[in-house]
Parts: structure tokens; sequence; C-alpha cells
């Protein structure tokens, strides 16, 4: 079979990509008409119907992205983000909370099917990629003294808060969970596919594996990049509830 | 009973060399029923009768419409599988290929070069993909005969730069990348990563496996069984010198 180019491919310039690196012409096939249809109506439904505190311009989301209309209260978004198919924006805040849980400043982009699972603060900071299947979760369910013999309906109680500083890229399926205490993730790191960070990342590192540890690092004084570790991972600090105690 | 259900009531299921009733390129009758688009078989279901006829639909569409380096007859493309028109010549996919759910085949030329008209994409004839795939290539990513890659499977053979400090990750660009091949016969399980960020090739044996969720960066001989974040050969598949010669293919 001969490869035969559609004329509309000669012009294509990086305008036409969206914030995804994807093509966007609009000639592609008019099916794909049908979906960016959807996308349109469904962004302009949330912007005119949703309560955000904050939408910015040119923020687009798939017509598949989860947003309950109660959860959008807590939740900002910057200008430029993306919210890409089947991403999930799971926000539930405790009563009488005003302040949003879940930000997303200018130009992130949150891939397809990543969770986004917010009780008390998470906040991805300017420019921030997280690729597919992310998951970033600032609670768990209560470990305590109904654990486990009630097991049904466990309340989700400690929460922590994670905050993704500039410019990071969390790969593919990589898993972020605090459940106490503060969790950062440093300015230009970068997170490993399929990896599982529970503890504080110093800035401009390389981190994978489960649980995840330093791979690379720049060092200033030498000015490039090097394997091993300089500046080591900070732990966070887990306080015993006293629900745990008596448990224990 | 519609002219349609006798057709497919009539058509041999499951066995691939007898011969069937001929449909148009696109009409992927033989291997329906272990299709894997839907685990339900036959009619028994009206919601997988009207998924799977939109799934044919869909595989009819974009087999006469879309430029294809390549294509195979018996193509089986789930209708909500993304595959962009723009992208179709750099993508050549082999008979009785079938591509799942949400899949979604990402390349990308740059505007004035030569590499236009490269294929960068091969599946060659019985590969299986299936729902939630990426498949992003750069380069060159090859898939050789029969390979089942499970859902949820990343394979990219580039990587976002970010050593520019100066710059956001996301607007540096990609590194040069390598090039990937799967032999024929692996198996990639849920979840699994199979990357080439930097310059080479990672190249996965015949019959390899690879253990759910786990990271393959490197490559591998033919017959192991990998695991792990960074994946490790855990043991060897126990084969046959012939198996492992390929004398059986």
């Amino acid at each position: 079979m001969s490869a035969k180019l559609p004329k509309t491919m000669k012009a294509i310039s990086q305008q036409d990509l969206n914030s995804f690196g994807s093509l966007q012409t609009p000639w592609e096939d008019p099916l794909a008409w049908l979906t960016r249809t959807a996308n349109k109506l469904r962004t302009m439904w949330l912007v005119w119907t949703y309560p955000f505190p904050a939408f910015g311009k040119r923020a687009w989301s798939h017509y598949s992205c989860h947003v309950s209309r109660s959860a959008a209260r807590y939740i900002s978004i910057g200008r430029d983000v993306a919210l890409a198919r089947d991403v999930r924006l799971d926000v539930s805040a405790a009563p009488g909370r005003d302040s949003p849980i879940l930000i997303v400043e200018d130009r992130c982009g949150l891939q397809r099917r990543g969770v986004y699972s917010a009780r008390n603060h998470i906040h991805l900071m300017r420019n921030v990629i997280c690729a597919h299947s992310v998951l970033i979760k600032d609670h768990s369910g209560e470990v305590g003294e109904s654990w486990p013999n009630a097991t049904s309906h466990s309340r989700e109680t400690t929460a922590g808060s994670i905050r993704i500083e500039e410019e990071c890229w969390i790969g593919f399926g990589a898993t972020i969970v605090c459940e106490q205490g503060e969790l950062v993730i440093g300015r230009h790191s970068v997170v490993g596919a399929n990896s599982v960070v529970t503890c504080s990342i110093p800035p401009y590192s390389v981190v994978s594996g489960n649980p995840a540890r330093i791979v690379k690092q720049y060092d200033f004084s030498k000015g490039k990049w090097v394997l091993g570790c300089i500046r080591p991972l900070t732990v966070v600090k887990r306080q015993r509830t006293q629900a745990a105690d008596t448990a224990l | 009973m519609t002219v349609l259900h006798a057709l497919l009531v009539m058509a041999p299921l499951g066995e691939d060399e007898s011969p069937s009733i001929r449909f148009p390129k696109g009409l992927c009758v033989r291997n329906m029923h272990r299709s894997i688009h839907e685990t339900s078989a036959g009619f028994e279901d009206r919601d997988g009768f009207f998924s799977r006829v939109l799934t044919r639909l869909n595989s009819l569409w974009v087999v006469a419409t879309y430029p294809f380096a390549g294509k195979g007859r018996d193509l089986s493309l789930h209708y909500a599988s993304e595959i962009s028109r723009l992208l179709a010549p750099h993508i050549r996919l082999g008979n009785r290929v079938q591509i799942g759910r949400h899949t979604w085949f990402h390349t990308w030329y740059k505007a004035d070069t030569e590499d236009k008209y490269e294929v960068k994409i091969t599946i060659e004839d019985g590969c299986r993909i299936a729902a939630r795939c990426t498949i992003s290539a750069g380069n060159a990513i090859y898939l050789e005969r029969d390979v089942v890659i499970s859902t949820d499977v990343l394979i990219m053979d580039h990587a976002h730069a970010y050593e520019d400090l100066s710059r956001a990750i996301r607007d540096q660009g990609t590194t040069p990348g390598g090039r990937i091949r799967i032999a024929e016969g692996c198996r990639i399980g849920h979840g699994a990563v199979i990357l080439c960020s930097n310059k080479g090739e990672v190249v996965l044996g015949r019959n390899c496996l690879v253990a759910p969720y786990s990271v393959v960066s490197r490559s591998f001989p033919p017959c192991s069984i990998l695991s792990g974040n960074p994946a490790r050969p855990v043991q060897k598949l126990a084969v046959d010198a012939k198996l492992e010669a390929g004398e059986y293919r």
C-alpha cells in the first residue's frame, strides 16, 4: 500500500498542535469533529455553569473528564490547563471550608486517566506535566480502632498536603500519596514511570522505583546532572494518632 | 434471523486455517468470538452487540479512509480507539490486528523533513492490543507477530528532555530516543512500561513475558520472564531449544 497523504498534511505548524502535542487540524476526519465539538461544549458548560473559583483562559477539558458540580467549588484551574480524557478530579472538603483544595496552576497538563483525589490540599504549580494514569492522593482510609473490624465504612480521616512545584514531570502511572504532613516535589523534578512516591523530593532530581529513590540530581557546583544522590529525600514525619495507638 | 446473523453463525469460529466467508477488508468475522473488545460471545447481550457493530463500522471506516502505510485483512479497531488520520501514513498494521478501546497511537513528524513518509509504528499479523494502551513512537516501534499487549501499557521510544534548567520540561521537547522491537509471541502485562529514552535499541526477545506494572528499559534475551521496576529477569521460560530458536514458527 502506498502512503497517500491528505492535502492538509502540508500545512501543519506548531500552532496546530494542542497542548499535548497531538495534531488538531479541523479537516482530519469528519468523525473527529464529534469528539471535538463535545469537548468544546463540555468546556463551555464547565466554565459557565460550574462554580469554579477560577477557570483560566484557554483551559480545556475533554468531554469525559470527571468533575462533579459540588467538587468544582474547591477546584481552581489556571490558564492553558488541559484535562484529558477520563481525568478524575475527585475532591471533597470538610464542611465549612472555603479555600480551593485542588489548585492547578497555569499551563499544567493532566494527561489521560489521571486521578487527583484531594481532601486537604493538592497544589500543582505552573508548567507541571502529569503523564497518563497518574494517581495523586492526599489522604487515606482510616486505620484506627474501627479497622479491621469494620472495614465496610471506614472514614477517611488523615489527610496531608501535596505540593508539586514548577516544571515537574510526573511520569506514566506514578503514584504520589501523602497521608500526613506535607509532601513537596521540588522544582524541575522528574518522577519516573510506575514509581511510588511517599516522601518529599528535593528540587532538580530524578526519582524512580517503588519506593521512589533518587536516580539523578543536578549538581550546581559541577553544573551538570550526576548519577546518585546529593541532596537526600526528606521523609515525611508521621505522627501517631491516638486511634492508631489504641489499635496497636 | 437476519441475514447478518446467519452469516455470522455460519462463519467458522476459531480455526485460523479454515476457509471462511470473505468479507471486505476490515470485517473481522473469524476471530470475533475471541475478540479483545468484548468478553461475551455471540449474541448473548444486546449491548455487546451494539458495541461490536460500532467497532465493525469504525474498522470499515478507518480502513477505507485512512492512508495507512500498510493494512492487512480482518482488522478490528475499537470505535473508541484513537488513531489520528494524519498519523496513519506512519502506521503499518498487519492481518488480524485487534486494537482496543481508548488505545492511543501517537507519533509525529516535523514539517518539511524527509521522515514525513517514514513508517514509525509497525504492527505485524495477529497482534492484539487491549484497551487504554499508549504507543508513542518518535523513531520506530516494531511489534512482531502475535504479540499480546494487555491493558494500560505504555510503549514509548523517546522521553521528555529535562536537562535544561532554564526552561520548563514541557517546553523542552523530546529526547532523540531509540527504537523498540518486541519479538514475536511476547506478552506484556497490565500497566507495564517499555521505554527507550536514550539512543540505542530495546529488543525483547521471542516469547518474553513481562509482568504487570514492570518497567522495561533495556533489552532482554528470548523466553525470559521480566518483573519489577526496573525490570529484572526473574526466571526463564521452560521451553525446549527448538522453540527458543524459533523453529516452530
